[in-house]
């Protein structure tokens, strides 16, 4: 993926951006921050696979091209507020139920707390946030798209593969594998 | 301003599996031929094995807006630039079963075609001879009557081995499945590597894609592909009762005109009537009213488990490796539900991706996934029945009032199954289950009802108050306007529809290169 770097653009993958510290494009760093501490907690290993720069580098890549799942999941694009709206929905509703911010998190509480929005709209999460206005996604439905980018860049890359001793058997590999540093 | 560009004899309307053979059978008869296709081009080499890449092949174009209980899934079924949706199709290429073309006759249901199994039999035999197809028509026992397939059957590994011992217990048969996929090289192709990335698209032509077999020859003839073409109306003479040429849209915005002596729709089912209902008022080639009418989706029926034999789930073609149809024919015998269905045993899995085996169990997270991941690599195994959607009136396509940027309406579709069908697929996700056991899975469950496959929309019949066009895609209403693909289809049978579009294209062109002075005229 192409990730402007001063005044040029380099190509890198996610967990390359990350190592880097690339600047976001449409995440602010709150936001990637939460994003980093829940997908990481759905999927282990998301945060060092640079699940943040993918789905920062993707919300602002032409629609034709997005590689996001949520383009096959009937929501139309553009994608930022499905994430912005949803992270927000998140810290909301974890400070009623813990009273404290998500990133204070103990491991048992945030994975009771999956275990709450994987099934069911968890306490507290709204169904619109304001300014600006935004539509929040069911917490069910989030958490599955969380979760399936997560997969992506944690489990669908050539190195991913060799980690789990299957074969990727590229006819053309891609370019820029969206690899875990070893 | 509106841009004319030269008369070509025949406008085709998108480049996947029916647009790419009508495209190359009139072109190699001489016709001067145009494809418009909606989306970029494509290349070989543009086919990366990533099912993150893969995603780029998907409908990326105006968005359609789905409603109803079972969406249609027009995203995932669809594609976009060259080879269409058969870029990234799985070439599982079933015949549909005699009693699928008698539906109204049999059993008092849906529709009857207005053709025959014996109609269709020549075209599968022919077109099965030129792409080629893998499989073992003997141990295929309920295949109708068919030339043998011209590849031997494509390998099983281990997972499919696994899967078939529980058909086994339970008295069922299995046979190879019938790919559309080399098992050895043949038509200038090679052999496929049986690397699972299929859903990506196949850069090596073993899999017979549009760009591996028919845009090929196409383009040997001069077919034209103008990509990033929009189409957005057909345009028609004065009587509105002959189609004169094709308005589109191109990347800039630009609209052109293009000329033409014949048009043939080749979009799929979800954009053909979109651009039918948008070209005039009410429609055009609507007389019956039914443009749009009938959409149907294949259910699929997902099943998933782990064996504590390693299974290699990562091998094979993406379609499977065997298939089951002993819950075929009788529509009126199964246990729940009407209808028919197969099974596609032992698909090629990835770890991501909405089919990928991480994505099968969405419950787990945490250190849980971790250990399940791990597991499946070796020792995942999966199916998928095709089951039968029965047509029903108010599952149509029709134009929203939001607008893309050129000011055509959106496609807005409504799709939910009928309820007879609904059991038919929950019938086979039991019946999975009951085979995943008998196989000795150690863990199964199965995955929520997904639409595969789109057709309907613009159905064939014999008369303009029951149907939009004759048998051979012919629109009643517009001699020289013709539809190919899924979209013809009155009812859906539940077997894979690619091979029949092919067979009814390949019927189609001939029809038209016969007829051509009476049909233009």
């Amino acid at each position: 993926m192409a990730f402007l770097l001063g005044d040029g653009v380099i190509n890198l993958t996610p967990a390359e951006a990350k190592t880097r510290k690339i600047p976001f494009r449409s995440l602010d760093q709150k936001q990637v921050s939460t994003l980093d501490f829940l997908s990481d907690a759905i999927v282990p290993g998301a945060k060092s696979a640079g699940l943040s720069h993918f789905i920062d580098h993707q919300l602002s890549a032409p629609h034709e091209d997005n590689l996001l799942i949520l383009r096959y999941l009937r929501i139309n694009p553009p994608f930022k507020d499905f994430y912005t709206s949803a992270l927000k929905a998140f810290e909301i509703s974890v400070r009623l139920k813990y009273n404290k911010p998500p990133l204070d998190l103990s491991e048992a509480e945030i994975s009771e707390f999956i275990s709450i929005m994987r099934q069911k709209k968890p306490i507290g999460w709204p169904e619109f946030i304001e300014e600006p206005k935004q539509e929040v996604p069911p917490a069910p439905f989030f958490y599955f798209v969380l979760r399936s980018d997560a997969i992506d860049v944690t489990y669908g890359t050539v190195n991913s593969f060799d980690n789990m001793d299957i074969p990727y058997m590229a006819h053309i590999e891609p370019a820029h594998p969206w690899e875990s540093p070893s | 301003m509106t841009n004319h560009i030269d008369k070509t004899d025949v406008i085709i309307v998108g480049s996947g599996a029916a647009g790419s053979l009508m495209a190359a059978k009139l072109s190699e008869a001489g016709k001067k031929v145009t494809i418009l296709e909606a989306g970029p081009e494509r290349r070989l080499e543009d086919l990366t094995s990533s099912q993150i890449h893969a995603r780029r092949l998907k409908w990326g174009g105006d968005p359609v807006e789905e409603n109803g209980k079972q969406p249609i899934g027009n995203v995932f079924n669809s594609g976009y630039g060259t080879g269409g949706s058969a870029l990234h199709h799985y070439a599982v290429w079933p015949r549909l079963h005699g009693e699928d073309f008698k539906v109204k006759s049999l059993y008092n249901r849906a529709f009857d075609w207005p053709i025959d199994y014996d109609d269709i039999r020549p075209y599968y035999d022919r077109i099965q001879q030129e792409v080629g197809i893998s499989g073992d028509h003997t141990a295929e026992i309920w295949r109708p009557e068919g030339d043998a397939y011209p590849l031997p059957p494509v390998p099983a590994f281990q997972q499919s081995e696994v899967i078939a011992r529980g058909f086994a217990k339970l008295g069922k048969q299995t046979s190879p499945l019938p790919l559309a996929v080399n098992s050895r090289d043949y038509q200038g192709r090679p052999a496929c590597l049986w690397d699972g990335w299929c859903d990506a698209g196949c850069p090596t032509r073993a899999l017979a894609s549009p760009l591996a077999h028919y845009l090929p020859k196409a383009i040997k003839q001069d077919v034209n592909i103008i990509h990033n073409a929009a189409a957005a109306r057909i345009l028609t003479d004065k009587s509105g009762k002959k189609a004169i040429g094709v308005k589109y849209h191109d990347k800039d915005g630009a609209e052109i005109i293009l000329m033409a002596d014949m048009v043939v729709l080749a979009a799929y089912a979800i954009q053909n009537p979109r651009l039918l209902l948008n070209s005039a008022d009410g429609g055009l080639a609507n007389r019956s009213g039914l443009v749009g009418a009938y959409i149907m989706s294949h259910a699929a029926a997902l099943v998933y488990g782990l064996f504590d034999q390693e299974t290699a789930p990562y091998m094979g073609a993406t379609g499977g490796q065997m298939l089951n149809q002993d819950s075929y024919d009788h529509k009126d015998q199964r246990t729940q539900g009407f209808g028919s269905f197969q099974w596609m045993i032992a698909q090629a899995v990835k770890p991501n991706d909405l089919l990928g085996y991480g994505g099968s169990n969405p419950g787990l997270y945490g250190a849980k996934l971790t250990e399940f991941m791990a597991r499946a690599a070796h020792h995942f195994g999966t199916m998928t029945a095709c089951v039968e959607d029965l047509p029903l009136p108010e599952n149509r396509v029709s134009l929203s009032s939001n607008k893309d940027r050129f000011g055509i309406p959106l496609a807005h579709a409504h799709h939910t199954s009928h309820a007879d069908s609904y059991a038919l697929w929950r019938g086979a996700k039991q019946e999975g289950i009951e085979i995943f056991k008998a196989a000795g899975a150690t863990e199964f469950w199965n995955g929520p009802l997904g639409p595969m496959h789109i057709m309907g929309g613009t159905i064939m019949g014999d008369t303009a108050e029951n149907s939009v066009t004759n048998s051979y895609g012919q629109c009643h209403d517009i001699d020289n306007l013709f539809i190919a693909g899924p979209g013809l289809f009155p009812t859906s049978g539940g077997v894979n529809p690619t091979f029949t579009v092919h067979a009814l294209t390949l019927r189609s062109s001939e029809y038209i290169l016969n007829n051509w002075s009476g049909v233009i005229s």
